[in-house]
């Protein structure tokens, strides 16, 4: 019963999910796409969380430059990680839904390679994360490219509308009533997987975390008091 | 000292350092010109084509090599200079707007030495020419603050090398897209100034976010 009670998250994510795949599978196909138009109800709740992962980075990124909280920096990496795989999801569904609608899995529209540039952008700011080992550099200087990065968003958003090409501008309110009040269900359910997702990859982090000053306790006890890693706590202090 | 005059000096200093070793004008811009003659051989030899995709190569060749300006050995300042900057009391932000300043004017020196090159081998359409005198600097520009952005947050890793270049080159596409496309819009006769304010709005961006990440950046690497 705890179990469950800690996975609460967990198992609305996935009943949520459920009923939303029940759903775009049940009702009505779009007139003139068919079946495959069934796959936006897939690539654009994740193309939207993909948004809200990177505001939250970098929301979270200018919160750690501003108090120096590690949890801010846990935050703001977790989310960018969840956002890059709600981004390759968006580029998947839209590449198999491009196939039989523009004949093509990939064609150079404003749209798709602003996107595909968007999911380099935020996996540079992983590598950066990875390549820093000492924890307060790796925090603040992933917190300067977290901002940075967000210029890409706004670019994504209003290449549909700056640059007229195959990709559809914004539909949702053009659209027959049935589908979207599918899309607006697989919305509220992608948004539960983002919140479960980020709630274990919090956890994760800050066992992580431990583990990391578990080891730098050992190494102490190992090399004496001289040895010890930097820790978030004291980055303010430093400066 | 004033803000200005550290930064002038930063600049002055990193233009000394560059003078010395000539890295962009004898090795990466006859790099660059190399890759422009090979393009031709990949994609075939039809002069028509190339005249057509001459524009196109010489701002990918500009902005992938560029990224060897930006990481040239002569930028980098080893741990000793560093701390002695800081001891001096410089302005990070003086030292980012010196270290800017440098990367742009080679970045410009780099564009231009490969200009001629690209006229010579691909025979590009050159309608509205006088217009390059505002879309180079502003590209050099660009660039050149992204670069020292993402410089300054790769400094002293391990994997500087790899990781800047996957930093900037996918950030650096507001920048592609303003140059290729007023140098369209001179081609077709189509009014260019919409691709200038992009140019110019995304260095006044990169500008301020420069400044304002110039001392945590220090911070980070101190």
């Amino acid at each position: 019963m705890t179990a469950l009670r800690s996975r609460w998250l967990e198992l609305l994510a996935i009943v949520a999910l459920a009923a939303s795949l029940v759903r775009s599978f049940t009702v009505q196909a779009d007139v003139t796409q068919g079946d495959v138009q069934r796959l936006m109800y897939v690539h654009v709740p994740s193309a939207w969380l993909a948004f809200l992962a990177f505001g939250v980075t970098v929301f979270a990124s200018a919160a750690w430059l501003r108090t120096k909280q590690d949890r801010w920096d846990r935050l703001a990496a977790a989310s960018a990680e969840v956002g890059v795989v709600f981004t390759a999801l968006a580029i998947a569904a839209g590449m198999i839904w491009a196939r039989p609608v523009w004949g093509q899995f990939w064609t150079w529209e404003p749209r798709l390679v602003t996107t595909a540039l968007l999911f380099f952008i935020y996996l540079g700011y992983l590598s950066l994360r990875k390549a820093v080992l000492d924890p307060a550099v790796r925090a603040r200087r992933a917190a300067i490219m977290g901002i940075i990065a967000f210029i890409q968003v706004p670019i994504v958003y209003q290449s549909v509308n700056w640059w007229r090409s195959l990709h559809q501008t914004s539909s949702r309110n053009s659209i027959d009533t049935p589908l979207r009040l599918t899309l607006w269900l697989a919305v509220l359910a992608f948004t539960f997987v983002y919140l479960a997702l980020m709630r274990r990859r919090l956890e994760l982090a800050r066992l992580e975390d431990q583990l990391e000053a578990r080891h730098a306790d050992s190494a102490s006890e190992l090399a004496g008091d001289g040895v010890t890693i930097p820790t978030l706590d004291r980055v303010g202090q430093n400066v | 000292m004033t803000f200005w005059r550290q930064a002038k000096e930063i600049a002055r200093k990193d233009l000394v350092v560059e003078a010395r070793t000539s890295e962009v004008v004898l090795m990466t811009a006859p790099f660059g010109a190399a890759a422009l003659i090979l393009i031709p051989l990949a994609i075939g030899t039809d002069a028509p084509l190339l005249s057509r995709l001459g524009a196109g190569m010489y701002w990918i060749v500009v902005l992938l090599f560029g990224v060897l300006v930006i990481l040239r050995k002569s930028a980098v300042d080893g741990p000793a200079q560093t701390d002695v900057i800081r001891l001096l009391g410089v302005d990070p932000a003086a030292r980012f707007a010196g270290a800017t300043a440098t990367t742009a004017f080679l970045l410009l020196l780099f564009e231009i030495i490969l200009a001629p090159v690209v006229i010579a081998l691909y025979n590009p359409d050159l309608r509205g020419w006088p217009w390059l005198l505002l879309i180079l600097p502003l590209t050099a520009a660009g660039l050149a603050l992204l670069g020292t952005i993402a410089a300054g947050v790769t400094t002293g890793l391990g994997t500087r090398i790899s990781l800047t270049p996957l930093l900037i080159i996918p950030l650096s596409l507001p920048l592609l897209l303003g140059a290729t496309q007023a140098l369209e819009g001179l081609r077709l006769g189509r009014g260019i100034l919409p691709w200038l304010v992009l140019l110019a709005a995304v260095d006044l961006a990169l500008a301020v976010a420069g400044v304002l990440a110039a001392r945590p950046i220090e911070e980070a690497t101190a």
